[in-house]
């Protein structure tokens, strides 16, 4: 008994495992508790379901909505309503995490395997379009595309100047959508891979060139093999990631009933919210499946990603005329979908009538106009003197910044103690719990908590449930970038300081911190910049008190304010911009930083 | 004074693996201990534990008869309240810190006076012979200036009890030989206990009082050095201590003597007289002979043929080749013999070690004569 009690004072005198423990219990509650939460009310019966159901009473418990939603024939309800929207989410997820990596990996190796002209100017562009939220790329594509023949008939961009109508499958559907979402995620796939190529050893390479390896079969055989497992892991998560998307189908694919399991959610939250959580607890488990085909494919063969050595005096490969031919289309693609889109929100926040570009139908009153200045169906002042569009301002504002504060200062305790306590069951429980948000959809995640907040009056529709939920969200980016900033840090540094008894809290402040801020604060931009530009996980938690910059963009889309909403789009993507350069020239911190790439 | 006693000290790592297995020791005040032995032995474990960075699993420590780890009571004190220093293998400077912080820090959160710390501060400069580099970056110092900044931070409060883990280690050859002078000295200065963690058999010789000689976790021999050269309680010890190493060569007793053996070496009848000499006929021994101790003479009555020869200037090791084995030995000077020359050979000195085979365990310490 004396023993006993002796080894617990022993274990929690150690402030890893005091912090190990607090978030095993914490995260169990964050993550554990909603999941099961949602399953409960998979079985409950809805005051929006009993209209669908007919014959069961609010509050009933009840299989009717599974087999209401997996098994009715009648009008072909399952199939549109569950197996065909899955059927697209999954080939739309599967095609457009390939794009990301094809492209992005092929970006990462040009970068810093060949003698590419523009390398700087190439790889500051390449992460832009993951720092500007998933539907710019979207919405700038209906900008450019949308013509009379298609969807809601205004005229675009391409339209108004050549006159050339692009076919319906080119402007909705699954082909832009895979293109948009790839895009978005290429960056990703650039890091992470881009990372592993930084910091392999050159000299692995080179014993293969000195046994007359020809280039290609080095790339095959030796490169390939060894990033291996990021690739594995980059498409996984880009896949996840667009599995839970949902800005990209609402703009790109409901206009022509294409519809995914987010948007089909979304739908059915209104009139069968049970069935709605039904759907969201599939896309759970496809995201747990996800993270047991990641561990399990790269589990074993994780030690080669931490491969370094003297990689300064890499010999590249000579492009030859290839290079400017490369460097000019690479510029070329690049300009067009991470510079033009900011062009064209600022044109088409300040046409009055959609495809007329002169001078004459061109007005600032969108932006900055007084009351009565122009009719839209939403409102009729410029967005900047609109009560409505400051409060979003300040929500989404005050909302990533308590996110970052909060998920980030946990990501920095959470990563020390794991990385303290490394290889214990504790440390890797806490660390696979810690990650566990990330594979769950954003929207199912928002729905989860949508179910919690019923059971809990003071949650619903408050502001604290979209700080809860950002946090938890979001505590994934920063968990990763603290733990890869403490594996940076040798235990001794820390050992040293504890001879001389520092406290704990001033070995965190006076040592550890300062010594790895510029990681440590990549892992606050990262959550701030995810919650800016957040749109499926708050979608459905906003009340109308708490609207952000991106559901306040949604509804004016929603309304037919095109204006308004490029007005607000291309605030939301200057503000994202605007902080993340400020932050990362003060401080040295950076979104890529955050994600292990550096 | 702080001595320091060490009583059954277990450590287990994770559920099976266990790094140091029963340790017993006394740490007399003011010693130089080495604790030697290849990697994975045990040292730094052992060296962790007394400083309370790791917690042992079972056992007792005491410094200065405090205990400071009891696992029965549930004694387990934090390294600040130890009153000991540790110089660490990598130095582990504060990076975002300058030298003169670095070595102000600690005491800052002792709670000295501003006086007091710059006072100490400059004296550590003085005696490091550092005080050009006070306002650099650790990333602006050499290996060897980072390692004299490392040494002042550890000295500067005061430890009555030092511990280095492998200080050395990442220095090149020419700089270890001066840091050792310099260590050995600083032992007399500083008037405290240091215990040192090495792999290198010829560090734990010229610097310490007394070698903690371990294995797999378990201690093989406690002694001062040249007891450990001249009398290796077991074959394991009298492999590891010494460069050339010991040579070992397969005998079988023919009987017993007065004050001794006599034994068949490869056919040849040796007798072999010394002390504590106990072993039954027909038992297999091994002999352990430094190769100080097989000179190369025209009158040896050992015919064996040269090998190869490494001279290194003061001295020269012959790799001889005995009856199908190859043994050391070395000679005074630069002497270059060709290879494949016919030489005889012979036993000299009166430490040639006799084991036990199949205990590997010392079984007697003498002279060794070639009967015929």
């Amino acid at each position: 008994m004396n023993k006993t009690s002796n080894r617990v004072k022993a274990f929690f005198s150690k402030p890893a495992n005091v912090i190990l423990v607090v978030f095993a219990l914490l995260l169990v509650l964050l993550t554990l508790y909603p999941l099961c939460e949602l399953v409960h009310h998979t079985f409950i019966v809805h005051a929006t379901d009993a209209t669908v159901l007919p014959g069961l009473k609010k509050g009933e418990l009840t299989t009717a909505s599974w087999k209401k939603l997996l098994t009715t024939s009648t009008h072909k309800y399952s199939w549109i309503n569950f197996y065909k929207p899955m059927v697209n989410s999954v080939v739309l997820a599967t095609l457009s995490a390939l794009f990301a990596l094809v492209f992005g990996g092929a970006v990462a190796w040009l970068v810093t395997r060949s003698n590419l002209k523009a390398k700087k100017f190439i790889s500051t562009v390449f992460i832009f379009p993951y720092i500007m939220p998933s539907w710019t790329l979207a919405l700038f594509w209906l900008n450019m595309f949308k013509n009379p023949g298609v969807g809601t008939g205004s005229p675009g961009f391409v339209y108004s100047i050549t006159g050339l109508c692009a076919p319906e499958w080119f402007v909705y559907g699954l082909l832009p959508m895979v293109i948009v979402s790839g895009l978005h995620y290429a960056p990703f796939a650039y890091i992470f891979i881009g990372g592993i190529l930084r910091n392999m050893d050159a000299n692995l390479e080179e014993a293969a060139t000195i046994l007359k390896t020809p280039r290609w079969r080095i790339l095959l055989k030796i490169t390939l093999p060894i990033v291996k497992p990021a690739i594995l892991s980059t498409f996984l998560l880009a896949f996840a990631s667009v599995m839970g998307s949902y800005a990209v189908p609402v703009y790109l694919g409901s206009p022509v009933n294409f519809y995914v399991l987010t948007t089909k959610m979304k739908t059915l939250q209104t009139t069968a919210i049970g069935q709605a959580y039904i759907i969201a607890l599939f896309m759970v488990i496809l995201g747990a499946l996800i993270m047991m085909a990641n561990s399990l494919l790269t589990g074993t063969r994780k030690s080669y990603t931490t491969v370094t050595g003297k990689s300064s005096q890499i010999s590249l490969v000579d492009l030859k005329a290839g290079n400017y031919v490369i460097t000019g289309l690479l510029c070329m693609v690049l300009f067009f979908v991470c510079i033009m889109p900011l062009f064209s929100f600022a044109l088409e926040s300040i046409i009055i009538k959609a495809g007329d570009y002169s001078l004459s139908n061109m007005t600032l009153n969108y932006w900055f106009g007084s009351a009565g200045s122009v009719s839209t169906t939403v409102g009729d002042t410029g967005i900047m003197r609109d009560p409505a569009i400051w409060s979003a301002i300040g929500t989404s504002l005050k909302l990533s910044l308590c996110c970052a504060l909060i998920a980030g200062s946990c990501g920095v305790v959470i990563g020390y103690a794991v990385v303290r306590r490394r290889g214990s069951k504790l440390s890797q429980w806490v660390s696979g719990l810690s990650f566990f948000p990330y594979l769950i959809p954003a929207m199912a995640f928002g729905a989860i908590y949508l179910a919690i907040a019923s059971n809990f009056s003071f949650l619903a529709n408050s502001f604290l449930i979209l700080v809860l939920v950002g946090t938890v969200k979001y505590l994934p980016f920063a968990t990763k970038s603290g733990t890869n900033a403490m594996l940076q840090l040798s235990a001794e540094i820390e050992e040293a300081a504890t001879i001389f008894g520092i406290s704990w809290w001033k070995r965190m402040t006076k040592i550890i911190i300062p010594i790895q801020k510029a990681s440590i604060i990549s892992g606050f931009l990262l959550p701030f910049t995810s919650c800016m530009r957040e749109l499926s996980l708050f979608v459905m938690l906003v009340s109308s008190r708490t609207q952000t910059l991106t559901t306040m963009l949604m509804t004016y889309n929603e309304k037919g304010a095109s204006q308004y909403g490029n007005a607000i789009n291309l605030l939301i993507i200057v503000l994202v911009l605007a902080i993340n350069f400020g932050v990362n020239k003060l401080t040295g911190a950076s979104i890529d930083k955050g994600v292990g790439g550096n | 004074m702080p001595e320091i006693i060490l009583k059954n000290v277990k450590k287990v790592f994770g559920n099976q693996f266990v790094a140091v297995d029963n340790l017993n020791m006394v740490i007399e005040d003011r010693s130089f201990i080495t604790l030697l032995g290849p990697s994975g032995c045990g040292k730094t474990t052992t060296l962790r534990m007394i400083a309370g960075l790791e917690t042992p699993t079972e056992g007792q420590i005491f410094i200065d008869g405090v205990p400071v780890y009891d696992g029965e009571k549930g004694i387990n004190l934090p390294p600040d309240k130890r009153d000991v220093g540790f110089l660490f293998q990598n130095y582990a400077l504060w990076p975002h810190m300058t030298v003169y912080k670095n070595i102000s820090f600690g005491l800052e959160n002792l709670k000295w006076s501003k006086k007091e710390i710059d006072d100490r501060v400059n004296e550590l400069l003085d005696m490091l012979k550092i005080r050009q580099f006070v306002d650099r970056y650790p990333s602006e110092l050499s290996g060897g200036q980072q390692q004299r900044v490392a040494i002042a931070r550890t000295l500067a409060p005061k430890p009555k009890v030092l511990f280095m883990d492998e200080p050395l280690s990442n220095l090149d050859a020419k700089l270890r030989g001066e840091m050792r002078t310099e260590l050995k000295r600083l032992h007399v200065d500083t008037n405290s206990t240091f215990i040192y963690v090495t792999h290198d058999q010829l560090e734990a010789m010229t610097l310490s009082t007394r070698v903690c000689l371990m294995e797999t976790g378990v201690l093989q021999q406690f002694a001062p050095p040249l007891e450990i050269y001249q009398k290796p309680e077991n074959l394991f010890v009298a492999d590891f201590m010494g460069n050339p190493t010991m040579n070992f060569l397969s005998a079988r007793v023919m009987g017993k003597i007065k004050e001794g053996l006599m034994l068949d070496l490869h056919g040849k009848t040796v007798r072999f007289t010394g002390e504590e000499v106990s072993c039954a006929q027909g038992a297999d021994v091994i002999l352990g002979v430094r190769p100080e101790y097989i000179a190369i003479t025209d009158k040896g009555r050992i015919q064996a043929s040269v090998y190869t020869t490494l001279p290194t200037g003061m001295e020269t090791t012959v790799r001889i080749m005995m009856s199908g084995e190859l043994i050391s030995a070395v000679v005074f000077g630069s002497v270059d013999y060709p290879v494949d020359q016919e030489i005889r050979i012979d036993f000299v000195g009166d430490n040639i070690v006799l084991f036990d085979k199949e205990t590997t365990k010392r079984i007697g310490l003498g002279r060794l004569v070639v009967e015929g």
